[in-house]
Order: C-alpha cells, then sequence, then structure tokens
C-alpha cells in the first residue's frame, strides 16, 4: 500500500481562480519526492492540503489507504504524529517567549506517552531533547536558549528535530532551505539525506531550487500553474523527453 | 579605464571592525561580484562605496571613483553623482518602494528630480523602461502590493537603470526571489549591463550567480578579502579552502546528485 496519495486533487480560493487541478500522485515509505515549481504554482497550497490545514475542493487524498481530507480535527489527531512538517521560515516556526526546550518538546508533551519509538530511546522528557539534539547535530547547551540567540541553521535544525521527536512516517519539507545561505543550505540537506535514512522517513520535499530537489528526491514532479507538467526520476532530469518548461529549468540553473 | 578604485577601506562600528582594509579596482563596464556569507562585510562594503552607511558605522580608507574619492564628497556633490552616475539596487524590493505610491509615481518622482521633460515625455519614458525590462506598461498605475516580487525587482532594475548609470551596485538583488525568479532576473540583469555598458557590482552568497556572468570575483569572510581574480582562475583554481567550500555548496546541476554523497569539512563554516 503507498504511504500517501492523492487523487483528482481540486483546490481553489475563489470561484474560477483553481490553485490545483488535477493532482494525482503517490509516495512510497522512505522514498524523497520532489516538488519543484515558481512562486505561486501552488506547492505550498498542495502542503497545506497534504498536511490537512487546508480543506479540498473536490478529490482524495489518502494516507496508507485511508482519506485524511475532510475529516474532523478530532479524527485527524491520530495522524498528525504521523504528518510532520518543517517550513521555510526557521524563525516564525519557533514562539520567540519560548525556550528551545520548550518548543522542541511540545509534541513529545503531547503525544509522547502514547507513541512507542523504534529508532529514540524512550525516556525522559530530558533524555528525549538530549537524543533530538544529537540527531541533528546541535549542542545541548542551545536548549535553554531563546530563538534570538540562534542562527537560521541551528533554527532550521530545531524545526527538524521537533518534526522527527515522533519518528513521523511523512515529513512534508515546505522550503526548508531557501531562507538559508549555500553552506548551511548545503548542511542542512546533508543532515535531512542522514535522518531519512536513519529514521526511515519519507519525505515530501517542496522547493524552488532545482539543484536541492536533484541533491534529495529520487522522483521528481514539475508544477506549474496548478498542475502537474512534468514528473520522472532523478536519473532522467537531463532526458530529452522531458517537458519544455523543465528544459527551461534546466537551462536557467545550468 | 579604472572606473572605481577602492583603497584600503575600513569599515568599524565602534572599535569593532567589519571590514578590514580591502582594495579592489573595477574597470568600466565590468562585472564585478563579491561573494561571501551572511556577516563576511561583503554589503557593509558596497554600501560604504555608496555612503549608505547607517550612522554608527565608519568608513576609512579611499573609494576612487573617476580619481575622486566619493568618502570625501558633501552631500550635493554625493546626489548628483547617485543621480547620474551610480544606481542602487536592493535584495528587500519592498523596502524600495513607497507602500501607498504608485509604481509610476516612483519613476516620476526619479525623472523630475534628475531630468527636465514635460509630464507627458516622463510617462512615455517610464513606460519604455518598464517594457525593457519585460514589464507590461499598464504596471505604471499598479500599487507594489499589487506585484510579485520579481515584478518589484525588475521594477527596481528599470529605475536603476533609467539614468543610465556607469555604475551599478547590486546588493543581493535577488536572494529575497525564488530561484527561478532569480535566474531570469540575473539574466535581464546580464542582458542590461550589455546593452548599456555599465560597470556591475554584485554582491552574492551563491555562486552559481556568478557562474554565467561575472568578470572578476572576490572573496570576502568575516571582513577581509580571502582571494580575489578573474573568474576563470578563482573558479578553476581556488586557492582558498573557504572559495572551494563555497564551491562545493553551489555545483552545476549535473553534480547535484553528488552533492550530499561524502564525507566533507565545509560544515566547519555552518550554523
Amino acid at each position: 500500500m503507498r504511504l500517501l496519495q492523492l487523487n483528482d486533487v481540486q483546490k481553489s480560493y475563489q470561484p474560477g481562480i483553481p490553485v490545483l487541478k488535477d493532482i494525482n500522485f503517490s509516495l512510497d515509505r522512505k522514498e524523497c519526492l520532489g516538488i519543484v515549481g515558481e512562486s505561486g504554482c501552488g506547492k505550498s497550497t498542495l502542503a497545506r492540503c497534504i498536511l490537512q490545514l487546508e480543506g479540498l475542493d473536490q478529490g482524495e487524498i489518502l494516507f496508507e489507504g485511508t482519506p485524511l481530507h475532510n475529516k474532523t480535527e478530532r479524527d485527524i489527531r491520530p495522524y498528525r504524529r504521523q504528518l510532520q512538517t518543517v517550513m521555510q521560515n526557521p524563525a516564525s516556526s519557533l514562539n520567540p517567549k519560548l525556550k528551545i526546550r520548550h518548543s522542541l518538546m511540545e509534541p513529545f508533551r503531547q503525544y509522547g506517552a502514547q507513541v512507542s519509538l523504534t529508532h529514540f530511546q524512550h525516556g525522559s522528557e530530558e533524555e528525549m531533547a538530549r537524543q533530538l539534539m544529537e540527531a541533528v547535530e546541535l549542542s545541548p547547551d542551545l536548549l535553554s536558549r531563546y530563538p534570538h540567540e540562534l542562527s537560521g541553521g541551528q533554527k532550521q535544525r530545531i524545526s527538524i528535530a521537533r518534526a522527527i521527536s515522533l519518528e513521523p512516517a511523512l515529513v512534508v519539507l515546505d522550503e526548508p532551505t531557501s531562507s538559508l545561505d549555500v553552506l548551511t543550505q548545503m548542511s542542512i540537506l546533508k543532515l535531512l539525506d542522514h535522518l531519512r535514512d536513519a529514521l526511515d522517513l519519507s519525505y515530501l520535499f517542496i522547493s524552488h531550487d532545482l539543484l536541492a530537489i536533484q541533491a534529495l528526491s529520487q522522483k521528481i514532479l514539475v508544477m506549474k500553474e496548478g498542475q502537474i507538467v512534468d514528473r520522472f526520476e532523478k536519473g532522467d532530469l537531463f532526458a530529452h523527453e522531458r517537458h519544455p518548461y523543465t528544459k527551461q529549468l534546466v537551462s536557467l540553473f545550468d | 579605464m579604472t572606473l572605481l578604485s577602492v583603497q584600503n577601506l575600513t569599515v568599524q562600528a565602534g572599535e569593532v571592525p567589519l571590514v578590514k582594509g580591502i582594495s579592489f579596482d573595477i574597470q568600466k563596464g565590468e562585472w564585478l561580484a563579491i561573494i561571501g556569507q551572511s556577516g563576511s562585510g561583503k554589503s557593509v562594503t558596497a554600501s560604504a562605496i555608496g555612503r549608505l552607511l547607517a550612522p554608527n558605522l565608519k568608513a576609512r580608507g579611499k573609494a576612487l571613483y573617476n580619481g575622486k574619492d566619493m568618502l570625501r564628497f558633501g552631500a550635493k556633490e554625493m546626489r548628483r553623482l547617485r543621480g547620474t552616475s551610480i544606481s542602487y539596487i536592493f535584495q528587500d524590493y519592498q523596502g524600495s518602494f513607497t507602500p501607498f505610491h504608485t509604481i509610476g509615481r516612483h519613476f516620476d518622482e526619479f525623472l523630475k528630480a534628475h531630468f527636465k521633460l514635460s509630464k507627458a515625455q516622463r510617462r512615455e519614458m517610464a513606460e519604455q523602461t518598464l517594457e525593457s525590462v519585460g514589464l507590461q506598461p499598464e504596471m505604471y498605475t499598479r500599487y507594489p502590493f499589487q506585484l510579485s516580487g520579481g515584478q518589484l525587482q525588475r521594477s527596481s532594475i528599470a529605475l536603476a537603470l533609467l539614468t543610465k548609470p556607469d555604475l551599478v551596485i547590486a546588493d543581493e538583488p535577488t536572494a529575497a526571489l525564488d530561484s527561478i525568479s532569480a535566474f531570469k532576473v540575473l539574466r535581464l540583469l546580464a542582458d542590461l549591463q550589455q546593452e548599456t555598458g555599465c560597470a556591475m557590482l554584485f554582491i552574492t552568497h551563491d555562486l552559481r550567480h556568478v557562474r554565467k556572468y561575472a568578470d572578476q570575483i572576490i572573496v570576502m569572510k568575516e571582513g577581509a578579502v580571502v582571494e580575489k581574480g578573474d573568474k576563470q582562475s578563482v573558479l578553476d583554481q581556488p586557492q582558498h579552502a573557504y572559495t572551494r567550500s563555497l564551491m562545493t555548496a553551489s555545483p552545476s546541476l549535473s553534480a547535484a546528485s553528488q552533492l550530499l554523497k561524502g564525507d566533507d569539512t565545509s560544515c566547519v563554516y555552518c550554523n
């Protein structure tokens, strides 16, 4: 069974102006699927729909065969720990008034008792925090700091640690590296690649950066104006049967 | 011919040095790229040359523009230079526009300040310039919030090139755009540079934005120049480990698959 499957998903915010049109794709366990597209192509709306932060107009989103879409918040709750996200702006993902420890351990406090962990050792909150910091290669000293005392890259590592803390099946990465400089971008991509392997995660990786997409994903979808215009395995990016838009992107980046 | 010669430029915030005595020249019509990470002093360098430093920062050294030291210019001389010879493009395109004025009004103010033209002439010139950066003349009547980031950055490029300057200082003009719009804007900038023959001081952290268009490259780290030279020699034979790590972090697309493989030490510079 597919981990995630989208069938004919349609979404609009204003009548007559579709943001997502006929979106069909699936994602397997331990796979990283990249979605590349320009600002305004609908890729973040797609992420929000999958995360159940937005409802759908039509179509279905199946998680291990179970429909997720248009469920009540109460019915969604058990799935939230399986479905985590890392967003673009690490500064706004962390509450500026809370210490890092507090923000990091929020999912664990919410769900920790009910969750059986396979990769992390189930322990006290302090023990969990230490393991998570180690997983994202940060010093545990940062736990007692406030977000403004951390660099952008460090904050993004905290967001990643929080997203993986309950060992979710799927992490939706919505432009996780776009607000970082290139060296930090690369270190974050490396970390994500390593964690996927170590914790058996699946990623839906959304970015406008074809280079990052090509580096991290196994399969790639190209979105334009709310539609998927091209789909291929990573190795086929330069193949001549690519869609003209994909070719245009390749020529811009190369 | 040397257009701008920066000699032993130092910028300090109180006792803290942000730029530590750097020197470089820009020839007429040349594209010089300064690359470095956040905090390397590259933007402060650009601001110092443009006399745009915050009041708490003090610049010393020389910035000779056609042989005259800009750092010693009075406000009036500087204004004349800014209107006609030097212009700027900033990263924060939103901050470059007044939110409650139309795009057209920005052009009009600019043209009024620097040229003697009739209202109709100004409008015509503004619309032509908008078209030259790939925007429809209708944008003239729009407000900044009605434009996308890429469109706004195109508008600020249009404004910057309106007076046909000899030198354009572009401080991370593409950093706030999505990378697809960024590459398009970059290509536009390169085309316009070819057309007008202006020199370009281009600040960026992304080597990918340098590969195609730059003639000369300066690599900055912690306020100092660690490497400089013509593009080919810097890219082919980077001398400094920092330059090499910047290069690994922004490979060509065909090498992207290998980006995450292997162990390297570049993360020493991260976080």
